[in-house]
């Protein structure tokens, strides 16, 4: 099995930052990732001779994501609540512009979510995350687009201006 | 910058929330090698999950005796005693090692219906363990629990590992076990009752999705669970394909009937399985043309030395794939041996 501890030793960074995105959480993403190198070890005869081993496993880490056992811990992941409106005052640093939108992220519903991963994050075509979720490219702008809109929403007129001039 | 590079400079901001690398692999491996291979949680990931539920009219051999309960407990006791002269047999039911005796109220869903094989990479030749598991969804009022019930055969309680901390010990119906003791967390309630194997019985009850669940009802769900549990049992359940009559003392070892989807691992049982036989296959391309298999087309490719063989259009109109480090006429020699829904 050497060849299963060299490639999961190079594909783990890339596995841990892409979880990191997806749970929006430290330990969650060390659980998902940790479950799934468990399975690719079960499976590693099955998943090696796949064309794109790395691409199943990256498909692995985003179903179980997606998946029940991961969804409990999804919901845990925001315990407040995002304010509805944002005043200009709120923002005195990017840091706070940034950490303002990892929580509206964390709200999204984990399709949305994966596909905003996938798309800004991953910088994957459109048609490669549609591959990856087992759907349609226009499903896929239709999360992108449902999710940008949420995104969009409360963020003031001002704080979107301010954050163009950066 | 507008709100897409806002998104992406916030991702990159927080790769410092990254875990380490070197945590998240020994943790891996410790659970990877529990003596031999300790037969993992999985995870309910796999492309598409669900139970299909097929009629199954051909008659089960629940061939039992000879497995002691250190052995391998084959899942192949579903041998097909259809008569050869049968033109289309019908897709046997596999018996589950054990059952579930009771589940919390509500709508259940069968989600996954799987006998686990494990080896242990540092001993090869080591004789495989199997295992049952289930993955079981209860909708109630709205609100959904994740329930996962598994035999670790090669995990003692005292070797139980939990996400949520160290555990604590519990007694169930008098037999031994461990629970976890922060089941209001990530993970849910788990617990690991001794088993007469040796190993253990996994139990694992959560909330899903975005229900909620008093953490007291979760451990009183995963008590009584852990309480009903019959072993041997006489769960079965179907898949949306079948194999029968394989050829040189090969045998089903091990399976995965998830929703729409089916795999089975196929050798003697004593070693790790070689063949590999399971729907959901992917394209391959560059696969070469091959002899046609009751009636379906075929293609396969070698990828250095790893043969896929693909019979098309065998089940609901997607192919049956049957790979493994093995000759391509060993292949064959399974893949005529399908038993495909009529």
């Amino acid at each position: 099995m050497a060849d299963y501890e060299n490639f999961v030793q190079a594909l783990l960074p890339r596995l841990l930052r892409y979880a990191t995105m997806l749970t929006g959480e430290r330990e969650q993403a060390a659980d998902l990732v940790q479950d799934v190198l468990v399975k690719v070890y079960r499976r590693w005869s099955r998943i090696s001779g796949t064309d794109h081993p790395d691409r199943y496993v990256v498909r692995m880490i985003t179903n179980g994501y997606l998946s029940w056992r991961h969804s409990r811990s999804a919901r845990l992941v925001v315990v407040g609540e995002v304010p509805d409106g944002v005043g200009p005052g709120d923002f005195a640093s990017d840091h706070a512009l940034r950490e303002d939108m990892w929580q509206r992220l964390a709200r999204l519903p984990r399709r949305q979510r994966a596909v905003v991963v996938l798309r800004y994050y991953e910088q994957l075509p459109d048609a490669e995350i549609a591959d990856l979720l087992g759907c349609a490219q226009a499903t896929v702008r239709a999360h992108a687009h449902k999710a940008l809109s949420t995104l969009r929403n409360g963020l003031a007129t001002e704080q979107l201006a301010r954050a163009k001039e950066s | 910058m507008d709100i897409e590079k806002l998104i992406e400079e916030t991702f990159t901001a927080h790769e410092h929330d990254v875990p380490d690398e070197a945590t998240v692999l020994a943790a891996a491996r410790r659970r990877i090698h529990r003596r031999r291979l300790a037969l993992s949680r999985p995870l309910a990931v796999a492309a598409g999950v669900a139970v299909v539920a097929l009629a199954a009219a051909a008659v089960v051999t629940v061939a039992r005796t000879g497995s002691t309960p250190d052995e391998a407990a084959p899942a192949d006791k579903a041998q097909t005693a259809a008569p050869k002269t049968a033109p289309k047999p019908a897709v046997a039911s596999l018996p589950m090692p054990f059952s579930l005796g009771w589940l919390p109220p509500g709508r259940v869903e069968y989600v996954v219906h799987r006998v686990n094989v494990g080896a242990t990479s540092d001993a090869p030749d080591a004789r495989p363990v199997y295992g049952g598991d289930y993955m079981i969804t209860v909708t109630a009022n709205g609100q959904v629990l994740g329930v996962n019930v598994q035999q670790m055969r090669t995990m003692p309680v005292d070797e139980a590992m939990f996400k949520s901390g160290p555990g604590r010990p519990v007694t169930i119906n008098g037999r031994h076990g461990v629970e976890s003791v922060h089941s209001d967390g990530p993970g849910g309630y788990e617990l690991y009752l001794a088993d007469p194997s040796g190993g253990s019985m996994y139990v694992n009850v959560d909330a899903q999705h975005d229900s909620t669940a008093p953490t007291q009802k979760l451990i009183d769900y995963g008590h009584r669970i852990a309480a009903h549990i019959r072993v041997p049992g006489d769960t079965t359940v179907t898949p949306v394909f079948g194999l029968r009559d394989l050829p040189g003392g090969q045998r089903i070892c091990a399976f995965d009937v998830e929703r729409g989807t089916t795999g089975f691992w196929v050798g003697t049982c004593t070693v790790m399985p070689p063949v590999v036989v399971h729907t959901g296959a992917p394209e391959l391309p560059g696969a070469q043309p091959g002899r046609p298999v009751l009636g379906h087309a075929t293609r396969h490719l070698d990828e250095n030395g790893f043969r896929t063989l693909l019979v098309l259009g065998a089940v609901k109109g997607e192919p049956v794939a049957i790979a493994g480090r093995v000759p391509l006429n060993q292949l064959y020699a399974v893949a005529d041996r399908l038993v495909l829904p009529h």
